[in-house]
């Protein structure tokens, strides 16, 4: 043990964050080090592997429970990550909602994940993960709640394979932050008052509205599947409806699923949506930062 | 990509330690420099040392040449010696012949132009240095030369004592021990 700590402290491993330091982009705390994304949805499992140049390895895609496909891809993964560290991001079972005058500063971050319900007081729920966003310049924030149950047994299936998990979060609501980073807070001056934004990670999809400047509605559904166009359509269409004619809708997916951005975006393009996707854009979120 | 981080809530460890301090990397920072330094005092050190060996087998082998060299320079020096010792003597003997010269000149002076001095030894006395053994032969002489020689080296203030002359037909033989008168 003794030697293990002095071995740390010469090769420096001592001052590097930990592999679960949740304070630490994922891509600084395995610099130099192969790392594991994977995309746990309703009726499938992807993943995509890093390797030690911090650059997209190998891929792959199953059908299936998480819990049936975890046991049989082990090997695979448990070669693909280095200390048996991975991120995963659990596209099923949760909601995002809009809240306002939500408590914010450095330490928010933290304590939501500690102790929640000295953030979210009466709104919080017993078996329920939380996560948020905050708008730049408003009260509102977008809430995010997982089941609880759901991150326990996503991280004890990984845990009987041998694999840790560095991070569970959420890749629609990942998308969303990434979005709103890009159009809200990089943007800030020249943000319109009145602007839509519409999410799709492997099945589920969430739409938030802008209006005079407040994030005024937020719709959002998970699990629905891989060729659910008619379903999210439902969800974009009257929502949209709301703004005024020409606001800019923004349109942003996981960048793998090219037949549902292709047809989404084909509906999308008559009201001028701009689609901010790139390619592998949920492993680039979810992996660099 | 913007730098913000992505959020996370999975369960939080219980066994987590805090990091050291970035001020606490000097400490492996300093380990690092000091095997570095040892490295290269080591490899200096190595260096001056196979250096100092070699410098000191030329260094021997530069006392063996000069040691032959001193051995030749000694030997030479101990045949000039013997030489110079040969020289002293012979100017000893020269320096100690100085006082027999001019008896020998006085003889010769006092022989006449017909008359041949065939043989002439001075000898000094082992025993009393300052007498010497006067032995010579004249050819064609008679006892008027002896008596000439004599006078000569009376003159010198050298005396006679106990001549001996034998006449053998044409030659003359003449022995005596000159005996230095003192003023």
């Amino acid at each position: 043990m003794l030697l293990d700590e002095i071995k740390s402290v010469l090769t420096f491993a001592a001052f590097k964050p930990e592999s679960d330091d949740s304070n630490v982009a994922w891509a600084k705390r395995f610099e130099g080090r192969k790392s594991l994304l994977i995309n746990v949805s309703r009726s499938q499992t992807s993943w995509r592997s890093f390797n030690k140049k911090g650059r997209f390895d190998e891929s792959g895609v199953m059908e299936g429970e998480f819990a049936d496909i975890a046991p049989q891809r082990a090997d695979e993964w448990r070669q693909m990550a280095e200390g048996g560290w991975c991120c995963v991001s659990i596209n099923n079972r949760f909601i995002v909602s809009l809240e306002n005058n939500m408590m914010r500063g450095d330490n928010v971050t933290d304590l939501l994940r500690t102790n929640p319900r000295a953030v979210l007081g009466p709104k919080y729920d017993r078996g329920k993960r939380y996560a948020m966003c905050h708008h730049p310049d408003t009260t509102a924030s977008m809430l995010l709640a997982c089941e609880e149950s759901m991150v326990k047994s996503t991280e004890d299936v990984l845990k009987n394979i041998g694999l840790r998990t560095g991070r569970v979060c959420c890749g629609l609501f990942a998308l969303m932050e990434h979005a709103v980073t890009e159009l809200y807070v990089k943007q800030r001056l020249s943000t319109p008052t009145n602007s839509a934004l519409v999410a799709a990670c492997e099945g589920s999809i969430a739409v938030l509205v802008q209006q005079d400047g407040q994030w005024k509605e937020l719709r959002c559904r998970s699990g629905m599947g891989q060729d659910a166009v008619e379903t999210s359509l439902q969800i974009i269409t009257p929502l949209v409806q709301k703004l005024p004619q020409g606001s800019p809708v923004h349109f942003i997916s996981d960048g793998q699923d090219l037949k549902f951005r292709s047809e989404i975006m084909a509906h999308l393009e008559k009201i001028s949506a701009v689609d901010m996707t790139q390619d592998d854009l949920l492993w680039r979120v979810i992996g660099l930062h | 990509m913007s730098d913000y981080i992505c959020h996370d809530f999975k369960t939080p460890r219980n066994d987590t330690s805090r990091r050291l301090p970035d001020t606490f990397k000097a400490v492996p920072l300093f380990f690092f420099l000091s095997l570095v330094g040892s490295a290269y005092f080591m490899t200096m050190d190595w260096m001056a040392y196979k250096h100092a060996q070699k410098t000191k087998i030329e260094a021997e082998a530069r006392k063996t040449e000069l040691d032959e060299a001193a051995k030749k320079l000694t030997d030479e020096k101990a045949v000039l010696d013997t030489e110079t010792a040969k020289a002293e003597s012979l100017a000893k003997w020269m320096e100690g012949a100085r006082n027999v010269q001019p008896i020998a000149t006085a003889i010769a002076r006092a022989m006449p132009p017909e008359v041949r001095l065939s043989d002439l030894n001075l000898e000094r006395s082992e025993q009393v240095p300052s007498n010497l053994s006067l032995s010579l032969r004249i050819n064609g002489g008679s006892a008027a030369e002896v008596s000439l020689i004599e006078t000569g080296l009376s003159r010198l203030q050298y005396r006679s004592f106990s001549p001996q002359q034998n006449k053998n037909e044409e030659v003359i033989e003449y022995r005596s021990t000159l005996v230095r008168q003192e003023q």
